[in-house]
């Protein structure tokens, strides 16, 4: 024990001075630097909103132009016009082959000529034909008189009348123009279309739908693996190396530069399986694999933030561990796992560099009709019309990005939804 | 205070014993945090742990329902029987263990769930009840044993953690007393509560004593002194001593005991 008297081991402190100027001056110097750094957050919020709104801004002022399509009053008179067709061969047998045979490109350019004078037979799009002959095909009675077809302008045209054309194409739009025959609608064929060479014909659903169903086959499989791998590794694999080894080689995993799952995916589902090539079944195989480690690494550390206080309380009344996991845990890590799973899906949606290597870069016309199909996807869209000459391509890249952008915010607003139904406080 | 009159109690061979443990050891890894302690545990009385922090008062609770299962490194020797039944035999179904054995923790821990479902979620996983209406009755008896219902009955879909802490550790005692345990073991059940929340509790295990074996665990030895009426005293791991609670606190044998109680250590 200790006897010494307690005054001789506290010596008394001279009272401290709360009012003198070192005082005042340490109390200034906290609030600046509180101010400081308050300042400091803000500008990094207002600064990456900004960056934000400027993309979005720029996108959409390039794009818009992209959902819209300037077309052309076309007048045919068909008892003096060149085709060589009639409504009862049509409606006969060899319809098809009568159809297939007739020139209707050389029509649509001869009827240009008759009606606006030489050379606007280039103002049409090198498409518009197949518009003729389509209604023909539906309705053979137009042959027998005059009819006027609404035809898509060429891209040149299309662009002027947009306001951004070269000189003789603005001088053409100006002269029909007076004539009122030209105008500008919504572009319904872009999103309902697939890839066309015509501008004036392209469209995203093709690439839209590869997308999705590219998409669906990375969450069918990503999700429930990724989500049983992160339950068994946090609530059932014992701690020894091999767990040690697994969590090094999914944190590794996940850090792989995306091309290397292209060329494991090309080699694996295409070489060895024999899997179809450029179809959203493998490209959703591909990204799967890219996926599933941050779906376990976010699970991870969901389930490792549900407090050890539930488990016990659910084992406490007898609780198996698989009710444990299903009834408690899992419930309460959904959140954190939806948030890692949109961060992967987002990042998938984007992805190019693997899908290349699995042959999702070809020209495909069609909209994928299923899983084996060939298709592509929107960011490989993108990056095919960017590559493209024809100046009409410029704001149909323009348009894909929105339509990539908004599918990315309904994926995420999506996962937000979820995730507030699931959210539970404790 | 102790309203026990028999005579004494020795460690072990009570004829009214619940649960007997013999040579019980435990270790984490290799060190050993309990060291061969038998213990009765009576059936119609209340036994209290006390000792020292990190005595291993915890540690031994946890033995009596197989909680230390879920600690990899624990290691669990000797011998503890449920009405003669080994509880650490292969035979014995830890799942069913667990709901005979039940258990109340340090810091209130309800499900964030609905006080209703709170309670019914152990009848519901052990199929205790048939019907909505049979789990209603269920859920309204456990509550009034935890004498909760008067304060939450027209609020049982409100959010189990929505409640202050006493009612929560109440709450936590009715999801418990759901699955109709013969035992409750408690851990330091009022250290996380204010004296009224904790005089409400004390005044609850008055109630149920008699009806189920109790067990609990304090540091508070006014709070041993007046809940139990049999007190064992642990330290570094072995026990020390264990008799009536009145013996306990007015003449203890051993003189360690006697320094406990007296606020010598702790
Ligand atoms: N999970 C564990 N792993 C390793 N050692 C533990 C664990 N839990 C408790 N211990 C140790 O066992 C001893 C007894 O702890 P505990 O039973 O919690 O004591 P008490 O409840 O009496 O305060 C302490 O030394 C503690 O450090
Ligand atoms: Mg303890």
């Amino acid at each position: 024990m200790n006897n010494e008297p307690a005054s001789d081991r506290f010596v008394d402190p001279t009272p401290t001075d709360w009012n003198s100027a070192e005082m005042q001056a340490r109390i200034r110097k906290r609030y600046a630097s509180e101010r400081r750094f308050k300042f400091l957050g803000l500008t990094a919020v207002v600064a990456s909103a900004a960056f934000l709104a400027f993309l979005l801004l720029v996108m959409l002022g390039n794009g818009i132009g992209g959902f819209s399509q300037t077309r052309i009053a076309l007048p045919i008179d068909f008892e003096t016009a060149p085709i060589g067709l009639d409504p009862d061969l049509i409606r006969s047998g060899s319809g098809e082959a009568a159809l297939a045979g007739a020139d209707f490109r050389g029509l649509v350019d001869y009827a240009a000529t008759e009606a606006y004078g030489p050379g606007a037979d280039a103002w049409f799009s090198g498409g518009a034909w197949e518009i003729v002959r389509a209604r023909i095909a539906a309705d053979p009675d137009i042959l027998l008189g005059k009819a006027t077809f609404d035809l898509p302008a060429a891209s040149d045209i299309d662009v002027a009348n947009k306001g951004d054309g070269g000189a003789v194409s603005e001088r053409a739009v100006a002269d029909l123009e007076r004539r009122g025959v030209i105008s500008k609608s919504f572009n319904s064929a872009f999103l309902t279309g697939g890839d066309a060479t015509d501008p004036a014909l392209a469209g995203i659903w093709g690439a839209l739908k590869g997308s999705l169903l590219t998409m669906a086959v990375t969450l069918a499989l990503a999700f429930p693996i990724g989500v049983l791998a992160s339950l068994y590794l946090e609530e059932y694999a014992p701690q020894n190396r091999w767990t040690d080894i697994i969590e090094v080689s999914i944190n590794n995993l996940a850090a792989v530069p995306s091309i290397i799952f292209g060329l494991l995916a090309l080699a694996v589902f295409i070489n060895f399986f024999g899997m179809p090539t450029s179809s959203p079944l493998v490209g959703g195989l591909t990204l799967a694999l890219m996926t599933m480690p941050v779906i376990v690494i976010a699970g991870r550390n969901a389930i490792k933030s549900v407090p050890p206080s539930i488990r016990d309380a659910a084992l406490g009344v007898g609780a198996s561990r698989v009710q444990v996991v299903f009834h408690h845990v899992l419930p309460l890590a959904l959140p954190g796992i939806l948030t890692g799973t949109i961060i992967g899906m987002a990042r998938a949606l984007g992805e190019t560099a693997p899908l290349l290597l699995i042959g999702m870069r070809a020209f495909i016309a069609d909209p994928p009709a299923g899983l084996s199909d060939a298709a592509t996807v929107l960011p490989m869209q993108i990056f095919l019309w960017s590559d493209e000459v024809d100046k009409g391509f410029v704001e149909k890249t323009s348009a894909a990005i929105i339509v990539l952008l908004v599918v990315l915010l309904t994926m995420n607003a999506l996962a937000v939804y979820f995730r507030n139904r699931f959210e539970k406080r404790w | 205070m102790s309203t026990d009159t028999s005579d004494a109690v020795s460690a072990t061979g009570s004829p009214n014993a619940k649960m007997t443990a013999r040579d019980v050891s435990v270790f984490y890894g290799d060190k050993q945090a309990i060291n061969s302690v038998s213990i009765d545990v009576d059936r119609d009385n209340v036994t209290a742990f006390i000792g020292p922090s990190g005595c291993g008062k915890s540690t031994f609770l946890r033995t009596l329902n197989r909680m230390n299962d879920t600690i990899p490194s624990a290691r669990v020797e000797g011998e503890i029987k449920l009405d003669g039944e080994d509880i650490y035999a292969s035979a014995m179904d830890v799942v069913q263990l667990r709901a005979r054995v039940g258990m109340v923790f340090q810091k209130p821990n309800p499900f964030p769930k609905s006080i209703y479902d709170n309670v019914a979620y152990g009848p519901k996983i052990h199929g205790l009840a048939d019907n909505k209406g049979e789990m209603d009755t269920i859920v309204e008896r456990s509550l009034k044993r935890a004498g909760l219902w008067e304060e939450v009955k027209d609020r049982l879909t409100d959010s189990g953690t929505a409640l202050s802490g006493g009612q929560q550790q109440r709450l936590c005692i009715a999801r418990a007393i759901a699955v109709d345990p013969e035992v409750i073991l408690m851990d330091e059940p009022c250290s996380a509560l204010d004296p009224i929340a904790t005089a409400k509790i004390e005044e609850l295990i008055h109630e149920l004593r008699g009806r189920y074996a109790i067990v609990i665990v304090t540091h508070n030895m006014q709070q041993a002194a007046r809940v139990s009426q049999r007190t064992a005293f642990f330290h570094l791991g072995t026990l020390v001593e264990y008799g009536l609670t009145t013996d306990i606190f007015t003449n203890p044998r051993e003189t360690r005991t006697k320094d406990y109680i007296t606020g010598r250590y702790g």
